[in-house]
C-alpha cells in the first residue's frame, strides 16, 4: 500500500538576482513500511526534499501526498497537526533538550499525542533503560541520538524521517544506530525515510533514491536488503 | 506538570538571576503601588472619620459681626443643621524673641459636646470656665516647645494677657496650619491657634454679643447652594467677608489637594516601574526566543504548535509578574502601616486604626501580572516566526548597511575601529537606540527636575517680590483705619514710604460668569506695586477700571475693554459696572502644590489677588482696581471708603 506519493516537487529559493533550484521536478512514492533511503551528495537537495515530506517546509510547485490527503494544500494548523500525529523527525545533530532527563525528552513528544507508545517500551527498544534518568550532558554523542529516535517513535507515527541520523557519529556508532532504526523498521512496521552520505547504508534499504543537483537521478528497489551488522566489514 | 512547564522551571533556576533582577523591580513597583494607594486609602479615611468625630463643618461664614441670637437662628434655615459661632482674633504673642513674629488666633469655644470643629485633647485638661486658660494647638506648642501647664503672654488690644496652657490639641479646622490663603508655608512657630471658653474670650476681645466666624453642618440631603444662599441673605446686613464650602477650607482643601498628589503618585510612579519591568521582560524574552531557535525549531518539528510556545514564553513573565506581584504587595502592606503612621504625624492628624484592605493584594498581582503578559506576549511574538526548517539552519546575518556617518568622511576617518563598531551598532538597531536614549532622558529629567525645582520657585518668589511687590513690610488693622494712619506712621517710625491699601472680596461676573475675589484697592500712584501685561511691558495704573490678572481673565472670559459686574458681599450697596483697563500677568499664580495658597497677593500689580472658588478647585486670582475706582465701585458715599482703606504697607 502506497503510503506516501511525491509529485513534481520543486523549490527554489531567490538570493538576491539568483535564483537557487535546490529541488527539481521530484517525483516518487513511498510503500508502507518501506525502508528507503535518500543518497546524494551535500547541497543536492535532499534536506529541502525531507522538510517538504514531514511538512516543515512547503514547495514552490508540486505535490506531496500522505496516503490520500495532500499535505502541500495544507494550512499552517493542519500542518502542524500532521507533524504531530503522522510524522517522527529525527535530525542529525542529536536535538534533545538539554534541560530534560531522556525520559523527560522522551516524554515531552508524548504528551502532545493520544496514542502514545508505552514510554518503557521505547526506552527499552533504543536501549537506554539504564540511563532514563540522565541529562543530556552525561549522554555520549550516540546515547543522544537514541533519545531522539526515541523521542520520534514515541509518539507512534507512521512515518519516520531521520535527516542524517548518523552524520555525527562514529562509524560503529551509527552502525548500531542503523541497526535500530532498521529494528524499528522491521518490527514496528514503521516506514523510514533515511537521508546519509554513507553509501554503504543503502545496502540496508528497500528503496534507494540518488539525488544529485536537487533531482532525483535513480530510484531502484534493493532486492536483497542485507542487516546493518554484516555492514561491518 | 508537564515537560514544556518542567523546562520552564529548570531554566529559571538555572538563570535565576535574572529572574530575580525582573522580580526585584516588580516588587518595587508593586510595593510602592500598594503602599502608596494603603496609605492614601487609610489617609482618607482617617480623615473622614476625624472629620465626622470632631463635626467638622460644611460652611464656613466670617462676618464683620453678627449677634448672638441672628447665628443661632440660622439653624432654621432650611437644611442647616447646626451652627456654632465663635468669635476670632488674632494677636500678637510676648516672647524674649524680639526677631519673630508669633501671632496666635484666639478663637472662642463652647467647650460642649455638641459644638461643630471639636478640639481634640490631646494632652492637659479640660477647660475651666473661671481661670484665664486656654487650649494650644498640637503644632505651635510643637514648635515652640510649649506643654500643657506652661504659661503664654499675648496682647490684645494694647493690653497684656498671661493664660495658661491647660491643654495641648488638635483641631479638624487647622490641620494644615496656614495663617491665611496668602501664607507661603505653614509657619509652626510663628502661627498658632488658642482656644478659650467664650466667656473669657468675650471679656478680653470686647465684641458685644456679637460673633465674626460662624460654621455651619448641614443636615443630610441639604441643598448646598440654596442654603448658602439664604444663610447669606440673613448675614447680609452684618457684612460678609468670606463664606467658604468645606471643599474650600483652607486646611481641608490642602490636604484634600495633598491626598489627590498622593493618590495620583501611587497611580503613576508605581506604572513606571511596571513599564521599565516590563520592557526588561520583554527585553530579556526576546533575547530568549533568538537563543532558542533551534530549540523552537524542534518543538515545532515535534508538533508543538505556536500558541504553546508562545505560552511556554509568556508563561515565564506571567510567573515573574506573579510573584512580584505577591511579594511587592505583602511588602507594601506592611510598609503601608508605616508610612499612614508618617502621613498622620505629617498632618498631625490624631489617629486610629490603619486598615489592611487585601483586596490591594489582588489588585496588584492583577496589574502586575498583566503587565507582564503584555510584555511577556510583546517579547516572544519572534516564536511566531520561526519556521522549523529554517532554525535547523544558521540565521542569516542583518545586511549590513552603511551608516549615513560614514558618508561624513572626515569624521569618520577620525574614529577607531572600536567606535566605529559602536557607531555602526547604534545606527544600525534604531529601535533599541531610540529606547535607551528615551530612558537615559526621562532619569535625567527627572534627577534635573527635582534639582531645579526649588531655584525655579525661589526665582519665581524673587520674581515676585522684587519687581510686582516691593515693599518690605506689611501691617495688617483688625478693622478698617483711616486714612491718617499712614501718615500718623511717619511720626511713630522712621520710614522712607507707606501707602495703604484696601482688600475685600467681591462678587465679579460677566455674563453667566462669576467668580468671588478680594480685590485690592490701591493709590494711582502706588510704589510698591508693579504691573506688566501679557506682552511684558509694564503699565501703569490706569485712570478708570480694573485690571485683571490672567487667571481671572480666562474664568470672566473678560478682555480689555468688556464691562465687569462688581457686587459688594459686605454691603447691601447697588452693583456697579467697570471696564476692563488691562490684563495683567502673574509670576506665581500656578498651580504649584505647597506655593499655591500663598501666590494669591503676589503676582499682579495693583491690585489683590485672592482665592476664587470654581467648581471643586480653588483658584487663585485677582483683579486690580484703581482706588479711586475702588471707592466709586464699593461705596458710592467718601464715608464708607475712607472706613476701608485698611491695611498700609510701607518701607
Ligand atoms: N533557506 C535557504 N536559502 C537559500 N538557499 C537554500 C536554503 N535552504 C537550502 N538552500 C539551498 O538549496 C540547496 C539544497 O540544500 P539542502 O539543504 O537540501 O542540501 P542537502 O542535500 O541536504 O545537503 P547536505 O548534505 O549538505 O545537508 C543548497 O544549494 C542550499 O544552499
Ligand atoms: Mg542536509
Amino acid at each position: 500500500m502506497e503510503i506516501l506519493r511525491v509529485e513534481n516537487l520543486c523549490k527554489s529559493y531567490q538570493m538576491g538576482e539568483v535564483e537557487v533550484k535546490a529541488l527539481t521536478d521530484a517525483s516518487f512514492s513511498v510503500e508502507k513500511g518501506e525502508f528507503v533511503v535518500v543518497l546524494g551528495p551535500s547541497g543536492s537537495g535532499k534536506s529541502t526534499l525531507l522538510n517538504i515530506i514531514g511538512g516543515m517546509d512547503s514547495p514552490t510547485s508540486g505535490k506531496v501526498f500522505f496516503k490520500d490527503e495532500e499535505i502541500t494544500g495544507f494550512d499552517d494548523k493542519k500542518l502542524t497537526e500532521y507533524r504531530r500525529k503522522r510524522v517522527g523527525f529525527v535530525f542529525q545533530y542529536y536535538n534533545v533538550m538539554a534541560n530534560l532527563t531522556a525520559e523527560e525528552n522522551v516524554e515531552l513528544a508524548m504528551e502532545i499525542v493520544e496514542n502514545p507508545l508505552p514510554i518503557d517500551e521505547v526506552i527499552e527498544a533504543v536501549g537506554l533503560s539504564s540511563r532514563r534518568d540522565h541529562f543530556p550532558s552525561q549522554l555520549s554523542g550516540g546515547e543522544q541520538q537514541r533519545v531522539s529516535i526515541a523521542r520520534a517513535i514515541a509518539k507512534n507515527p507512521e512515518l519516520l524521517l531521520c535527516d542524517e541520523p548518523t552524520g555525527a557519529l562514529d562509524y560503529n556508532t551509527g552502525i548500531s544506530i542503523m541497526a535500530l532504526l532498521s529494528k524499528l523498521n522491521r518490527e514496528m512496521g514503521k516506514t523510514l525515510i533515511v537521508i546519509t552520505h554513507n553509501s554503504d547504508i543503502a545496502l540496508m534499504a528497500d528503496r534507494v533514491i540518488r539525488m544529485r543537483s536537487g533531482q532525483i537521478i535513480e530510484n531502484t528497489v534493493n532486492e536483497n536488503p542485507i542487516n546493518a551488522e554484516e555492514i561491518k566489514w | 506538570m508537564t515537560k514544556m512547564d518542567l523546562m520552564l522551571v529548570r531554566m529559571i533556576k538555572n538563570s535565576k538571576s535574572q529572574f530575580l533582577a525582573v522580580l526585584i523591580i516588580i516588587i518595587t513597583g508593586i510595593c510602592v503601588y500598594t503602599s502608596m494607594s494603603m496609605a492614601s486609602a487609610n489617609l482618607s479615611d482617617t480623615l473622614d472619620t476625624y472629620y465626622e468625630e470632631n463635626r467638622f463643618p460644611h460652611l464656613f461664614v466670617q462676618v464683620l459681626g453678627v449677634p448672638v441670637q441672628v447665628a443661632e437662628r440660622l439653624e432654621r434655615v432650611e437644611g442647616v443643621g447646626k451652627v456654632t459661632g465663635s468669635l476670632v482674633m488674632d494677636v500678637p504673642v510676648l516672647t524674649e524673641d524680639t526677631e519673630k513674629r508669633k501671632t496666635l488666633r484666639l478663637i472662642t469655644i463652647k467647650g460642649d459636646e455638641q459644638e461643630l470643629s471639636r478640639s481634640t485633647l490631646l494632652s492637659g485638661r479640660a477647660l475651666s470656665d473661671n481661670r484665664k486658660e486656654i487650649w494650644l494647638i498640637n503644632q505651635y506648642a510643637k514648635a515652640n516647645g510649649i506643654k500643657a501647664g506652661d504659661e503664654i503672654r499675648v496682647q490684645i488690644s494694647g493690653a497684656d494677657y498671661t493664660m495658661e496652657v491647660a491643654g495641648i490639641v488638635a483641631n479638624p479646622e487647622y490641620i494644615y496650619l496656614l495663617e491665611s490663603s496668602q501664607s507661603i508655608m505653614p509657619d509652626d512657630e510663628g502661627f498658632g491657634i488658642g482656644y478659650l471658653k467664650e466667656p473669657l474670650g468675650r471679656l478680653i476681645v470686647d465684641e458685644g454679643q456679637n460673633y465674626n466666624y460662624i460654621r455651619i453642618e448641614y443636615e443630610p440631603g441639604a441643598k448646598e447652594e440654596a442654603l448658602i444662599e439664604a444663610v447669606e441673605a440673613q448675614l447680609k446686613p452684618y457684612g460678609i467677608i468670606s463664606s467658604v464650602k468645606r471643599e474650600d477650607q483652607l486646611s481641608n482643601a490642602m490636604i484634600q489637594e495633598e491626598l489627590l498628589n498622593l493618590r495620583r503618585l501611587s497611580d503613576s510612579l508605581p506604572l513606571l516601574f511596571l513599564f521599565v519591568a516590563g520592557f526588561i521582560l520583554m527585553m530579556i524574552l526576546s533575547r530568549m526566543v533568538k537563543k532558542d531557535r533551534l530549540k523552537i525549531g524542534i518543538l515545532k518539528a515535534i508538533g508543538y504548535d505556536n500558541q504553546q510556545i508562545l505560552l511556554h514564553y509568556v508563561k515565564y513573565a506571567v510567573m515573574a509578574g506573579l510573584a512580584g506581584g505577591l511579594l511587592g504587595s505583602t511588602l507594601g502592606m506592611a510598609l503601608a502601616g508605616a508610612m499612614t503612621k508618617l502621613y498622620l504625624e505629617f498632618f498631625n492628624l490624631p489617629l486610629l486604626t490603619v486598615n489592611f484592605d487585601i483586596t490591594y493584594i489582588f489588585k496588584a498581582m492583577f496589574l502586575a501580572a498583566l503587565f507582564c503578559l503584555i510584555s511577556g506576549v510583546v517579547g516572544a511574538r519572534g516564536v511566531l516566526k520561526i519556521a522549523p526548517s529554517e532554525s535547523m539552519r544558521e540565521e542569516p546575518p542583518k545586511k549590513g548597511k552603511r551608516i549615513l556617518l560614514e558618508r561624513v568622511h572626515f569624521l569618520w576617518k577620525r574614529f577607531s575601529f572600536s567606535r566605529k563598531l559602536v557607531m555602526k551598532n547604534v545606527f544600525r538597531n534604531k529601535k533599541r537606540t531610540a529606547f535607551v536614549i528615551s530612558g537615559v532622558a526621562l532619569t535625567y529629567g527627572m534627577i534635573l527636575f527635582t534639582v531645579t525645582m526649588p531655584s525655579v520657585v525661589d526665582q519665581m518668589m524673587n520674581l515676585h517680590f522684587t519687581e510686582f511687590q516691593k515693599m518690605d513690610y506689611n501691617i495688617g488693622f483688625y478693622k478698617p483705619v483711616d486714612e491718617r494712619a499712614v501718615r500718623d506712621l511717619y511720626h511713630i517710625i522712621p520710614i522712607d514710604h507707606a501707602e495703604g491699601k484696601i482688600e475685600y472680596p467681591f462678587e465679579l461676573s460677566r455674563g453667566h460668569r462669576e467668580v468671588t475675589v478680594n480685590i485690592l484697592g490701591l493709590k494711582k500712584d502706588t510704589q510698591f506695586y508693579s504691573f506688566k501685561d501679557t506682552s511684558n511691558r509694564m503699565i501703569s495704573m490706569p485712570e478708570r477700571g480694573i485690571l485683571l490678572s490672567e487667571n481671572l481673565a480666562k474664568t470672566l472670559k473678560a478682555e480689555k475693554g468688556d464691562l465687569i459686574r462688581i457686587r459688594s458681599l459686605l454691603t447691601e450697596k447697588e452693583d456697579v459696572e467697570i471696564p476692563v483697563a488691562g490684563v495683567v500677568k502673574q509670576s506665581l499664580g500656578m498651580n504649584l502644590k505647597s506655593m499655591r495658597a500663598q501666590l494669591s497677593g503676589l503676582e499682579a500689580s495693583y491690585a489683590m489677588a485672592k482665592e476664587t472658588v470654581s467648581k471643586n478647585k480653588i483658584l487663585y486670582e485677582q483683579g486690580v482696581l484703581s482706588r479711586q475706582e475702588y471707592d466709586r465701585a464699593v461705596t458710592a458715599e467718601r464715608e464708607l471708603a475712607a472706613q476701608i482703606s485698611s491695611p498700609a504697607i510701607f518701607y
